[in-house]
């Protein structure tokens, strides 16, 4: 009887030389190294530490790169798209802070060549911005932002009236002393008074309101746009401002053409109105969406090299300890690992059990890696909101990645010695 | 059962041969319990692991219900300890982080398919070598002889043919050792194979054949009745 067993058994084993490890098996060796490493926590713990140093770097500087990504994502959005910028003043735009010099050298008649050449590609929009304006309606003074500009403003910034009518191409014409409310100035002038008909004073010369623009709420960057007053660009410039420049020029390309190579043209236009051959400096820059967003991404790129580089380095110097923390503790644990061969452990049983170990330990310093991660990735854009934070999926997957990744790179050495030994010896 | 025809073992360590046992040619019947003695340093536990498969020889054959297991691969051989070989060490064996209960539960580790039976199979073997009240006691809160006994019962859990015992009562008082020698009587006459080295002739007086070994070759071989 127990004859004809073992010689079905010898047979089938001869047969099969099965060397793959069924799934089954393989969480059976795993629960059991879950268990070994329980019963050695403060080992475990020494073993997960470099792991989770290195994923909690990661967690930063992934968190960084997806506020970051937010950030230029929301901009864009508020910029436009399609958007491209023209102001007047040369010299370069150096982070929040700088500010290239004001000039005085972009002209009405610029935006008209531009929009004689490019009309087809582009809505067209000549300005001036000028902060801190005064305004009074009715013994009501405040401050606001005024706008002169075409009527194609509406269009070359998606804004427009809500309530009345735009400026239209008679005010510009006839240099009509019209204007368009935002919606904070109008309540902060009018109160809840419909505002449309009434008289209001632009530095003290008397304008009618016109109309009211849609709301559009606070910026990306964090001011209130409906703070403002548009009228007409001719009126502007020669009732109220007196100057013959404009200070930026807004165009919004039509869908059909490219970006870029609008910008690459009106420069050369302006380059050539204005007579300036390179190396000269440009009397006046183009802002894109894109420009933007590879200024921030540059802002924020030195942090993520030295951050991923830091997580990198931390993730090897954790696997070099986890293997060595690996390596020393196979000698204690020799004899068993000879019991576990007698009691019929394959070499890959014992390879796959301490590979477990590795990769469990890497597991857990990167739940904990996550966690520690996550703190200033939740806690840093609540103390201060300019730092773009975020939360990513790609944190996750990273980190689920890099972790496993350690464990297995540097488990398989020892596993493997310890898959390697002889039972004979391993017993004695 | 068991046939071993002219097994040899040379160990060869720095370049230097050491041959430690010479054409060994015995057989044991399915059933039988023998008792291998013989003076230390004779190659006993080389022989021992050879029979486990722990080893393998360097010349004869060893077949095993008619099956020469000499061709077997790593993986095959595993397979066979695993299903058809129990060992009892002299050093227990046990693994001090887990419980009783796991440590006979551990052959079922490389087993397939996994009994679905197999935590009762553990529990009645403890229950039957009188350990039913300790199966969740760490092996270290148990007397030496009580370690063995799970070991004992880690050996039987697979219901395997042949049980090799390398000096099980060696580091045990004689108490112990009368408690061991029982259970072994018993599973002995349940109908198991049973191959155990000793020095101590009244522990080879529980076997029905005792083999001596002498300088690596059989120097005697006797039944008794
Ligand atoms: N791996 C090995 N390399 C060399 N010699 C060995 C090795 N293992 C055992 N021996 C030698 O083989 C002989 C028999 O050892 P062993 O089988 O343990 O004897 P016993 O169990 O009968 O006391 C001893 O002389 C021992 O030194
Ligand atoms: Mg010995």
């Amino acid at each position: 009887m127990s004859a004809a067993d073992i010689a079905l058994d010898v047979t089938s084993a001869r047969r099969s030389r099965a060397k793959r490890l069924r799934p089954v098996r393989m969480l059976r060796l795993a629960r059991h190294a879950a268990g070994a490493l329980w019963s050695q926590k403060a080992k475990a713990f020494l073993m997960m530490i470099g792991t989770a140093v290195g994923i909690m770097l990661l967690t930063a500087v992934v968190g960084l790169s997806a506020g970051v990504q937010n950030r230029i994502n929301q901009i864009t959005a508020f910029f436009g798209p399609r958007s491209i910028m023209v102001f007047a003043g040369g010299g370069h735009l150096h982070g929040a802070g700088g500010r290239a010099e004001a000039g005085t050298t972009l002209k009405l008649q610029d935006a008209q060549a531009i929009q004689n050449q490019y009309g087809y590609e582009a809505v067209v929009a000549p300005g001036i911005f000028s902060g801190d304006t005064n305004v009074k309606a009715g013994g009501v003074g405040t401050q606001t932002h005024l706008v002169c500009s075409t009527p194609d403003y509406a269009e070359a910034f998606d804004w427009y009236v809500q309530e009345g009518a735009p400026i239209d191409s008679d005010d510009e014409r006839s240099m009509a002393r019209v204007a368009v409310l935002g919606t904070t100035v109008a309540t902060n002038v009018f109160g809840a008074e419909d505002p449309i008909g009434k008289h209001i004073f632009i530095n003290n010369v008397p304008f009618v309101v016109k109309g009211l623009l849609t709301s559009k709420g606070t910026s990306a960057m964090g001011f209130d746009q409906d703070d403002r007053i548009w009228i007409p660009l001719s009126t502007g410039m020669n009732r109220v401002l007196h100057q013959d420049y404009i200070r930026f020029i807004r165009m919004k390309v039509r869908p059909d053409y490219k970006v870029a190579s609008v910008v690459d043209q009106i420069t050369q236009l302006i380059r050539q109105r204005h007579r300036i051959v390179p190396p000269e400096q440009d009397d006046f820059r183009i802002i894109t969406p894109d420009f933007i967003a590879q200024r921030v991404q540059s802002m924020a790129r030195t942090t993520e090299l030295v951050g991923g580089a830091l997580a990198l380095v931390a993730l090897l110097v954790g696997g070099v300890v986890l293997m060595n923390i690996l390596l020393l503790s196979l000698s204690e644990r020799v004899p068993e690992i000879g019991l576990k061969r007698a009691l019929g452990a394959r070499q890959r049983d014992i390879l796959v059990e301490f590979l477990s170990e590795s990769v469990l330990v890497s597991l857990f310093g990167m739940i904990l890696g996550v966690l520690l991660g996550l703190l200033p990735v939740l806690l840093i854009p609540r103390l201060f909101p300019m730092m773009p934070m975020a939360v990513s999926w790609k944190t996750f997957a990273y980190a689920a990645l890099f972790s496993t990744g350690v464990g297995l790179l540097f488990g398989v050495q020892p596993a493997r010695r310890a898959a390697k030994l002889n039972p004979v010896e391993a017993l004695r | 059962m068991i046939e071993l025809s002219k097994i040899g073992k040379t160990y060869l360590t720095g370049g230097v041969e050491t041959p430690v046992l010479h054409a060994i040619d015995f057989t044991v019947e399915e059933g039988e319990f023998v008792a291998l003695m013989g003076p230390s340093g004779t190659g006993k536990s080389t022989l021992m692991n050879i029979l486990g498969l722990l080893d393998r020889p360097t010349g004869g054959t060893y077949r095993l219900a008619g099956q020469d297991l000499t061709t077997l691969d790593d993986n095959g051989l595993s397979a066979i300890r695993n299903k058809r070989i129990g060992f009892v060490f002299q050093l227990f064996h046990l693994l001090p982080r887990v419980s009783v209960l796991q440590n006979v539960l551990l052959p079922f580790l490389y087993t397939e398919p996994y009994p679905p039976d197999a935590k009762e199979r553990a529990r009645a073997l403890l229950q039957s070598v009188g350990l039913g009240e300790r199966m969740n006691f760490k092996p270290n809160a148990l007397s030496g002889g009580q370690q063995q006994r799970v070991a004992i019962a880690r050996a039987l859990v697979n219901e395997p043919s042949i049980i090799l015992a390398d000096e099980p009562t060696g580091n045990l008082d004689s108490v112990a050792s009368g408690e061991i020698l029982e259970i072994f009587d018993r599973i002995h006459r349940e109908g198991r194979t049973i191959v155990m080295v000793t020095h101590e002739p009244d522990v080879a007086a529980h076997a029905q054949r005792v083999i001596t070994l002498k300088d690596g070759a059989v120097a005697s071989d006797e039944r008794r009745n």
